[in-house]
């Protein structure tokens, strides 16, 4: 493989399930050693591009190269190059450790005494030496997910595919299965990761944001907040999004309001984002005695404004071919889904 | 070429360990042969003997006691009552305490010595009418025997123009058990094989794992090596234990090539794996897949195969549906090896059957799980 070549390479690809579009013409690259988040509501499209990646799924139209090869033509060579984690399943519950270990070694075809070193070394990764005749089914979820890990780099792959690998699995272990996949990604391995924990997002390099099948943004984090969201962000606190939606209409500047958890998200550009006078705004219209916070933008923000432009979003193009999305400001948002919880229900 | 070897292997040494570590699994395949032998083997038993007879001998002479005493001293029927008017025999039949009556005219021994016609009755309880069938085959030898003795003693020795003397060839006693292990083997294979592997593969899709196993370089042949080996050898076991058993217990012979017979077996048991893989690739749940297996298996193989019933004597359609059985074949193979020591010469329709069974049934299960995973 051409060092300078991208690990992975997508050209319009698409994937239909009758006339549902799962995947709908979406295009991206991911360098070599990159950690690459693939974000979006369920049903937006992540999992199904990633398993059109991994060759599990044939692609409806266009086409995408994985470690170089095609993933069409070439679907053997291309899952000798890659390792697969599955939201749903990675161990058998009824084999011991060592067991689920030696299966997978065989599965990739590595035997006698590489099999045994690689072995050894998942079981070492893993921390799990003193646990290696443990039927899996025993194990905590953090440390399954961990040995599931180590089944997925047994083969050393070049580039690893996460499907909401931590789903189900305690806030403690997410930061030490974090700190591996960066680890990882140092050692030159290319990480493509499904979540829809949006603090995760943070770690990634890059973050693709899919909404009904298509890739409506993707930057750095960073940029992503810096371009989606201009302007100055205000955490409200003691007024529902609807009031301040009335109360707010006609405010030179305002850029966009959506429910943030129990608070609302308040941006606002130009001389409207001096808090006093925002607060004067508000009070003139009934509305007294809210907290104004300036905050720093999360990846939630960007994902609940780029949910709400939709259909119109910069980067949407064709036509809609799902019903309106019903997550916008002033809609009923998520409840009580602050950072690290679901995305919003009604953008699936 | 290696590869394959090596990643068929680790399929199959995880699906020895999943059978291992199943107890339940294991148990049904192992006891149910044997639980099966000895239900079929002891209590099915289509040999009638001791059929309950009521005699009504309205003549009372020394020789109408002797066709009396031919009727009981062969073991076939017992009797059970003496009545003097037939009228009695009908409340006898009602209650189930007899299943046959002889009645014997007055008059009937002294017609029939002076060269008239003599006429006696022998009344049969039809409602279970395999026993009435044999009940009157044997009865019929014992009249014929019982009138030549007569012919004899009135005419002297004399030869009868025309005998007819049965001989059974192969099963001379004609013992069920003979008969039927030979056709348990197809119901046990049929069974442990199909609903086994129906369940492993389902249990993969319904798991997830079949999607994680597609994302290593573990192909489709690999699986179907890996996953269907171990059961066939566990099916070769199951025949090698009923054929001990059927042996060993019911003394059923083996005339014809041990090699043959197992070869016959595997091919049948390909057929059999290979139907439970196709069940699955198209249930993809293994509640649904075991009720599929229970339906497409047992059932035909029971009443279709000719294990119990003679596919000859069947209405033509359900012959039509036996033709499509390999149940049907492997049946009459078996009896063939096992019981007429035939060989290749007269078995090679039946394997060449289940040789076309197998191979469709592979590719369509092949085919079916090609787009597995869309």
């Amino acid at each position: 493989m051409n060092t300078s070549a991208p690990a992975i390479e997508l050209q319009e690809l698409t994937r239909t399930f009758g006339r549902f579009v799962a995947v709908d013409r979406v295009s991206f690259t991911v360098a070599r050693g990159e950690i690459f988040g693939l974000l979006g509501a369920n049903g937006a499209g992540k999992s199904t591009t990633i398993r059109m990646l991994c060759g599990l799924l044939a692609p409806t139209a266009g086409a995408a190269q994985v470690a170089g090869h095609d993933i069409a033509r070439e679907a053997a060579a291309v899952k000798r190059s890659l390792g697969y984690m599955s939201q749903k399943f990675s161990l058998y519950p009824d084999l011991t450790v060592a067991e689920n270990l030696a299966f997978y070694a065989g599965a990739y075809g590595l035997g006698g005494q590489l099999g045994r070193a690689r072995q050894e070394e998942a079981l070492v990764a893993a921390d799990l030496v003193s646990r290696r005749d443990s039927l899996a089914r025993d194990l905590p979820g953090g440390l399954r997910q961990r040995l599931a890990l180590g089944a997925a780099l047994l083969h050393h792959p070049a580039i690893l595919f996460l499907d909401e690998p931590t789903a189900g699995v305690d806030p403690l272990a997410r930061r030490t299965f974090w700190s591996v996949i960066r680890r990882l990604s140092r050692e030159g391995t290319t990480l493509v990761v499904t979540t829809h924990h949006l603090d995760e997002a943070e770690y990634c390099h890059r973050v693709g944001l899919m909404v009904d099948g298509r890739l409506v943004a993707l930057d750095t984090p960073a940029r992503l907040k810096q371009d989606q969201l201009p302007g100055s962000l205000f955490a409200v606190d003691g007024a529902t999004a609807r009031e301040l939606a009335e109360a707010l209409a006609g405010l030179p500047g305002l850029l966009g309001l959506s429910p943030f958890g129990r608070q609302v998200h308040l941006r606002v550009a130009g001389p409207a984002s001096d808090p006093e006078r925002l607060r004067a705004w508000l009070a003139a219209r009934g509305i007294a005695g809210v907290t104004l916070t300036r905050t720093e933008p999360t990846l939630e923000d960007v994902f609940l404004e780029l949910v709400s432009r939709k259909p119109a979003g910069p980067m949407t193009k064709g036509p809609v071919t799902n019903e309106p999305g019903t997550a916008g400001p002033g809609g009923d948002g998520p409840g009580t889904a602050g950072p690290g919880g679901d995305g919003p229900g009604g953008a699936s | 070429m290696r590869a394959l070897l090596r990643r068929s292997l680790a399929v199959a040494t995880k699906e020895v360990r999943h059978i291992l570590r199943d107890p339940q699994s294991l148990a049904f395949a192992l006891g149910m042969p044997v639980l099966l032998i000895f239900l079929f083997g002891f209590a099915v038993n289509f040999d009638i003997d001791r059929v309950p007879l009521v005699i009504v001998d309205q003549e009372q002479t020394a020789a109408s006691r002797r066709l009396v005493e031919s009727f009981s001293a062969a073991g076939t029927f017992a009797i059970v009552a003496r009545r003097d008017d037939p009228a009695a025999i009908e409340p006898l039949f009602r209650t189930g305490v007899a299943k046959a009556a002889l009645v014997l005219p007055p008059g009937f021994t002294r017609r029939g010595l002076r060269g008239e016609e003599a006429v006696a009755q022998l009344l049969i309880d039809g409602s279970d009418n395999t026993s009435a069938a044999v009940a009157l085959g044997y009865a019929s030898v014992v009249a014929l025997a019982a009138s030549q003795t007569s012919a004899t003693a009135l005419l002297g020795q004399v030869e009868v123009p025309l005998q007819a003397r049965v001989r059974t060839f192969f099963n001379p006693g004609l013992r069920s058990a003979v008969f039927l292990v030979p056709g348990l083997m197809v119901l046990i294979l049929v069974m442990v094989a199909v609903m086994l592997t129906s369940l492993t593969v389902a249990r993969e899709y319904e798991r997830g794992s079949m999607e994680q196993l597609f994302a290593t370089p573990v192909g489709r042949v690999e699986v179907i090596l890996g996953k269907l080996g171990p059961y066939f050898v566990l099916g070769l076991l199951q025949v090698l234990l009923v054929l001990t058993l059927g042996v060993v217990i019911f003394d059923v012979p083996v005339r014809g090539s041990l090699l043959l017979l197992f070869g016959t077996a595997a091919l049948f048991l390909l057929g059999m794996l290979t139907q439970g893989l196709l069940i699955s690739v198209v249930t993809r749940q293994q509640m649904l897949a075991s009720q599929v297996a229970a339906l497409s298996t047992f059932l035909p193989a029971l009443l279709l195969s000719g294990f119990i019933f003679p596919v000859e004597s069947m209405p033509r359609l359900l012959q039509a549906l036996a033709a499509c059985l390999p149940a049907r074949y492997f049946v009459h193979a078996l009896r063939a090896i096992l019981l007429r020591g035939n060989g290749l010469a007269e078995i090679w329709v039946d394997l060449l059957a289940m040789g076309l069974f197998f191979a469709a049934l592979f590719v369509a299960a092949v085919r079916r799980f090609r787009r597995t995973l869309d």
